[in-house]
């Protein structure tokens, strides 16, 4: 079996920002992994799990 | 018949242990559901469908009672469908090894999928697949002439099988599916898909296996991509991606394995039909 994609969901503790990782982008992006996209801050980490239909308010950082 | 070497498999993994209605509505769940969309598969492409059942919940389990009514629907519903079954034995986490292989030995598909090694799921919880279990999976698939899909979320898992192998648990040819991006597993790209491959050239030895692929996520694609170029066959369907693209819920399953034997065309080749993945995989109808 497989289980999709396991994301990461963060907040900017600078900006407010919420944002979402896919977790297996570690290797890919290292350092900026839980980076906030527009301002560098490294975020607060909320909770992860599959994607659900009511996390558009998560950016899904690429 | 057609020459073979053209052919890739389709895998339609059609349901899975994790996504709910809340993660895509159009996901199958109920055997009713589900022998509907094994039939949207195979009119699409599909030469395999993978199975998992769920409660009535709407959460994975091992109940054989459902693998049983799906089965019998689709054989009442659709009896000119000839595509291969391939049961789980890994629909849900907390399952016995008894009632992870319970359905295997009543309804003797062709095919169920072996789990070649634990690992952690999803961060909270353990996946296990115990020596013990490979081995008694290995010697029930033997007895009921099953051929065991080898999933392997990791190089180790791969090693797994070649010991396996090596003792006589699993006979050659083997047929792989790797599993790729899942949490807790190598992470999904060409770059790790060909690394799975070339560890299973070394330790199985090229030509006494076969194998497909899927990644999961944002890896999806890459890996389809990299696995028809590669020489293998693919798996898609919303166990793995609910998605179509980004932003994109998929429609239906039928709509991802129509663009995967459309990809799988476009690249030269032809999707196997079941009778032809059978002479691939060796089975025996």
């Amino acid at each position: 079996m497989s289980w999709g994609p396991n994301f990461m969901y963060y907040h900017c503790p600078s900006c407010g920002k919420k944002f979402k990782f896919q977790q297996d982008m570690i290797p890919e992006l290292g350092d900026d992994f839980g980076r906030c996209p527009d301002c560098g801050e490294m975020g607060v980490f909320e909770h992860d799990g599959a994607r659900t239909l009511d996390d558009n308010e998560y950016f899904e950082v690429e | 018949m057609s020459d073979l070497k053209n052919k890739r498999i389709i895998t339609a993994a059609l349901t899975g242990a994790w996504p709910k209605k809340e993660n895509n509505p159009n996901v199958p769940m109920t055997p009713s559901e589900i022998a509907d969309d094994v039939y949207a598969a195979w009119k699409e492409g599909a030469a395999i469908a993978h199975l998992h059942m769920r409660d009535d919940e709407g959460n994975g389990t091992m109940d054989h009672l459902k693998f049983a009514e799906t089965l019998r629907l689709i054989k009442e519903r659709y009896p000119e469908c000839d595509i291969i079954l391939n049961l789980t034995t890994s629909g849900d986490i907390y399952a016995t090894d008894d009632t992870r292989v319970l359905h295997v030995k009543e309804l003797k598909p062709e095919m169920a999928s072996y789990d070649c090694g634990s690992m952690n799921w999803l961060n909270f919880g353990l996946f296990l697949n115990s020596p013990k279990f490979l081995e008694d999976c290995g010697r029930i698939f033997k007895e009921n002439n099953v051929k065991p899909e080898i999933e392997c979320f990791d190089p180790g898992m791969i090693g797994n099988a070649a010991y396996y192998l090596k003792k006589g648990v699993l006979e050659g040819p083997l047929h792989f599916q790797f599993c790729m991006g899942c949490a807790n597993g190598i992470p999904g790209s060409l770059k790790n898909l060909l690394f799975m491959k070339e560890t299973a050239d070394q330790l199985i030895g090229k030509g006494n296996y076969t194998w497909s692929a899927f990644g999961v996520g944002h890896s999806a694609m890459e890996v389809m991509y990299a696995a028809i170029a590669l020489g293998g066959s693919i798996r898609v369907g919303m166990e793995d991606n609910v998605m179509y693209s980004k932003g994109v819920l998929a429609e239906s399953n039928a709509q991802l394995i129509a663009r995967a034997a459309r990809v799988i065309r476009e690249y030269g080749c032809e999707p196997a039909t079941p009778d032809e993945a059978r002479q691939i995989l060796g089975l025996k109808k």
